[in-house]
């Protein structure tokens, strides 16, 4: 068996539609993540999927693949239609998914993953001819893979190649890269685009799902959804430039959902919140200051440096190199309750990891970090924590609820509650109205905006970038691991979108 | 990595793999409600005594006078309470160190072989020139401290394993336990040995012995174990650490992003676990034995468990489940010879009231979903 042969029984003319996808609606619960949208595969062709997070890229990736279901709208495949949404057949029909959570067996070496999703019989095939199967594919696509060694000591790299070469392994003829090029270096990355061409010029058709904009230049078409509803669909990229994609991937108005806040003052040169070169995995040599009463925002898209700057800041991981620090006294890692009585709250990411107990009652979560030695009897914490419940306006059974039972919106009150106490000097807030109504969410960012008026630095990590242009007195794109900025008011929402999709990186590349 | 970071941080997570299938018996242990409370382990005791009845009657004889002989030999036997209450001291303080561990979903097993390498050290330290002539109640109280750092550091290895370098503790304590029992043998035949004596055993503790209890054949360790039982309540429900120890059991990340690192936690209730471990033995010993012999392992360590998984992992409730088993092994152990049952009925029992226990617990966390 070899490519060209297998290939054979499609046409390599690029007029041949691989996959076409019509109309496809996608509702869980209330929320549309697909509204109506279209996708045409052509043999040949590498088709960029474009949107910030949330825009539905991947649950329209996870349809084709057959991991999900459309609620209304057809697909077809090869020219069939798909009836059976299910992973199986359409693994059969020549669509492979290669996702961003890799799914290989880290414990097995890449050619036992290789046999593993494919095996030749009842009978497991010796080393020497696994080795030799893993070799032929690596050669042909020019995919080396490290054998022998488990993969999950393999580099991020190699791991996606072994991914890559499976899904070949497996004679697809579609397939789908959910950001592939998010875990990868640079040079990987360049490296990645170049194998993906030469699979298309084999017929083949590629879906590489990305937020770089410098990576659409190496597609040939491009389809950019926002919120679920399509932008630009099938568009050739020769039509496009930089700014014309991240407009249509930001969008050119606001959503309306966030309220414009008033005037605020903030102190400048008063530093509150000091960041010094900080590095920690993706991130590197990250300095930022946020001034008393000031709210800076980081956007961006998620995955490039967010959970290492919340890491660092919330003092749960040591960072490799730097230092922060509140009002000139350095932060010390690994000591939760000294980072709060330096003032710094913090709101985590994800709060039923880092923010609350969910098996544990409200008044438990309420002392979290500050439990006195002696706690007092239980009828009188209850009686303690009711007004800091009242004036939060977090609604539950009592004191005596359970975390756990709380809705979102009020799971987030609570961690405010605990968090911003008076007297907190800095917030780091990480995605505060992340999956909250529009009514809780404003609630949130009203209440962190009355902490900045009290002469709180506050360091505001989101992904709406409205909420963001509505609150911040700054704002700084994260992108690759580094800060750029500073973008002042009037935002430039042009501008904040390319530095988001990477134009931040470009631009400067142009220059030098 | 990126990944590393997007999710609790797992190397902090002191439950994987075997501690964690572990874990899912004891999260439903110390579920809320009447239902888990009460119903569960009350149930569980009376369906094992049922099958032990079916069992009864498969060997032949009656098991309402089985039952009967056992009830006799607790209430109306002359020694039927002391030798419970006897029995019962040193489960009782080795499974209020289990409920600690087990309420921070750390998975200790080695309650027996810290209760032998503190009954080693308290009787080598006792025995030992220098120190046996020493006040009687200065040489009680150095031979308990000794047990109970000697108990405190055993378990203190497993848990530094744990943290340090993510050794399962299940089986660290599980192992330590073996090593204990070499411990002891090593010691009777050659580290403290009685030099006078024939057989294999320690000089005898003579001024180191408690003192018995005014109008009953047991020992003031009973009171001991009394006592630990309210300052373990106090502990869990008002002390800070039990906050942590609990919070620990419910969510490490959180803990260890806001309050505490989870790490010197899980290190605490492994210490706290060993030292009452350790006292038990010593206890044991000096309350009982009399001197140290090969035979001072009985499994103690291990009936523990079952009573902090019966007793709900509180401290009132394995003061109850401490004393019904103690009761079940002394009734039957006074009515064995007049009934002439295989001495394994006893082990079944309890082994069924284990079964039931996890099984009613896993029914009631079905039916509380489903609700």
């Amino acid at each position: 068996m070899n490519t060209s042969s297998s290939m054979n029984d499609v046409d390599v003319s690029s007029e041949t539609v691989l996959a076409d996808m019509r109309q496809v609606t996608r509702r869980f619960g209330d929320t549309v993540a697909l509204d109506g949208v279209n996708l045409e595969l052509r043999a040949g062709e590498i088709h960029a999927l474009l949107g910030a997070n949330g825009a539905g890229k991947t649950t329209l990736m996870r349809i084709l693949a057959g991991l999900d279901s459309p609620n209304e709208g057809s697909v077809e495949v090869l020219g069939q239609p798909v009836e059976n949404f299910d992973p199986g057949e359409l693994r059969e029909r020549g669509v492979a998914l290669v996702q961003q959570h890799f799914t290989l067996v880290p414990t097995l070496t890449a050619s036992e993953n290789l046999i593993l999703a494919r095996p030749t019989g009842a009978l497991l095939p010796n080393r020497r001819e696994s080795a030799a199967r893993l070799n032929e594919l690596a050669e042909r696509y020019g995919l080396s893979v490290r054998d022998g060694i488990p993969a999950g000591d393999l580099s991020v790299g190699e791991q996606q190649r072994l991914e890559l070469l499976r899904a070949l392994d497996a004679d697809a003829k579609i397939l789908l890269l959910d950001e592939p090029t998010a875990v990868l270096t640079d040079s990987e990355a360049e490296r990645l685009l170049d194998v993906a061409q030469s699979l298309a010029s084999q017929g083949r058709s590629l879906v590489i799902i990305t937020h770089r904009l410098a990576e659409v230049a190496a597609c040939d078409r491009v389809t950019v959804l926002r919120e679920g509803r399509e932008v630009i669909t099938n568009g050739a990229v020769a039509d496009y430039d930089r700014s014309d994609l991240a407009s249509a991937m930001i969008g050119s108005e606001t959503s309306g959902t966030f309220t414009q806040r008033g005037e605020r003052s903030f102190t400048p040169g008063t530093a509150r919140l000091k960041i010094e070169d900080l590095s920690l995995d993706r991130v590197s040599g990250l300095s930022l200051t946020v001034d008393v009463g000031e709210i800076v925002g980081i956007a961006g898209v998620d995955g490039n440096g967010q959970s290492e700057v919340e890491a660092a800041l919330s003092g749960r991981v040591a960072p490799e190199h730097g230092a922060v620090s509140i009002d000139g006294a350095p932060i010390v890692g690994g000591d939760p309750r000294a980072r709060r009585a330096q003032g710094l709250a913090y709101i985590p990411s994800d709060r039923y990891s880092w923010g609350l107990i969910q098996a544990m009652e409200l008044s438990d979560n309420l002392e979290l970090g500050r439990v006195p030695r002696i706690r007092p009897p239980r009828t009188e914490r209850h009686a303690a924590a009711q007004p800091d419940l009242d004036h939060w306006d977090v609604r539950a059974a009592g004191p005596h609820a359970k975390a756990g039972s709380l809705s979102g919106g009020n799971a987030q009150k609570l961690v405010l509650a605990r968090e911003l106490v008076s007297g907190s000097k800095a917030v780091l807030a990480c995605y505060p109205t992340r999956g909250l109504d529009p009514e809780a969410a404003d609630t949130v960012a009203t209440r962190l905006v009355e902490a900045a008026e009290g002469g709180a630095g506050i360091l505001w990590i989101g992904a709406e970038l409205d909420e963001l242009l509505a609150v911040a007195d700054r704002i700084e794109v994260l992108s690759d691991g580094a800060l750029f900025g500073p973008f002042l008011p009037p935002f430039d929402r042009e501008a904040i979108g390319l530095a988001m999709a990477g134009g931040g990186l470009l631009n400067q590349d142009d220059q030098g | 990595m990126t990944t590393t970071l997007s999710t609790a941080d797992s190397s902090t997570d002191p439950q994987r793999g075997l501690d964690k299938w572990i874990g899912s018996i004891t999260e439903r242990a110390t579920q809320e409600g009447m239902l888990s409370a009460i119903l569960v382990p009350v149930a569980s005791v009376l369906a094992a005594l049922l099958v032990g009845a079916a069992l009864i009657v498969f060997d032949g004889s009656n098991p309402f006078s089985v039952y009967g002989a056992i009830l006799r030999g607790v209430f109306t036997k002359p020694r039927g309470f002391s030798d419970t209450a006897t029995a019962a001291t040193p489960l009782i303080l080795i499974a209020i160190g289990y409920a600690l561990a087990y309420r921070a979903r750390v998975f200790t097993i080695g309650g027996e072989g810290q209760y032998l390498v503190g009954a080693v050290a308290g009787t080598a330290l006792v025995t030992a020139a220098g120190f046996r002539d020493l006040p009687r109640p200065i040489l009680i109280a150095a031979g308990l401290l000794a047990a109970i750092v000697a108990g405190a550091i055993w378990s203190g290895i497993a848990g530094w394993l744990g943290v340090r370098f993510g050794a399962s503790i299940v089986i660290s304590t599980l192992m330590l336990g073996f090593i204990g029992d070499s411990v002891l043998q090593w010691a009777v035949r050659d580290g403290i040995r009685d030099p006078d004596s024939f057989i294999a055993n320690s000089r005898l503790l003579g001024d180191a012995e408690l003192p018995g209890l005014p109008g009953t054949t047991t020992h003031i360790g009973f009171l001991l174990a009394l006592l630990v039982v309210p300052i373990a309540w106090w502990f869990v429900s008002r002390h800070r650490a039990g906050f942590r120890i609990d919070a620990l059991g419910h969510n490490p990340a959180a803990l260890d992003a806001n309050e505490y690192p989870s790490s010197k936690i899980v290190i605490g209730v492994m210490l706290a676990a060993g030292a009452l471990a350790g006292l038990a033995g010593m206890v044991e010993i000096a309350g009982v034995n009399g001197r140290l012999g090969q035979e001072a392992s009985v499994g103690f360590g291990w009936d523990a468990i079952i009573v902090a998984l019966l007793g709900r992992l509180h401290p009132v409730g394995v003061l109850i489940a401490g004393i019904g088993m103690a009761g079940l092994t002394i009734g039957f152990q006074s009515s064995q010879r007049e009934l002439a049952l295989p001495s394994s009925l006893v082990s079944l029992i309890t082994a069924l009231i284990v079964i039931f226990v996890v099984f009613g617990d896993a029914l009631a966390t079905r039916m509380k979903e489903r609700r």
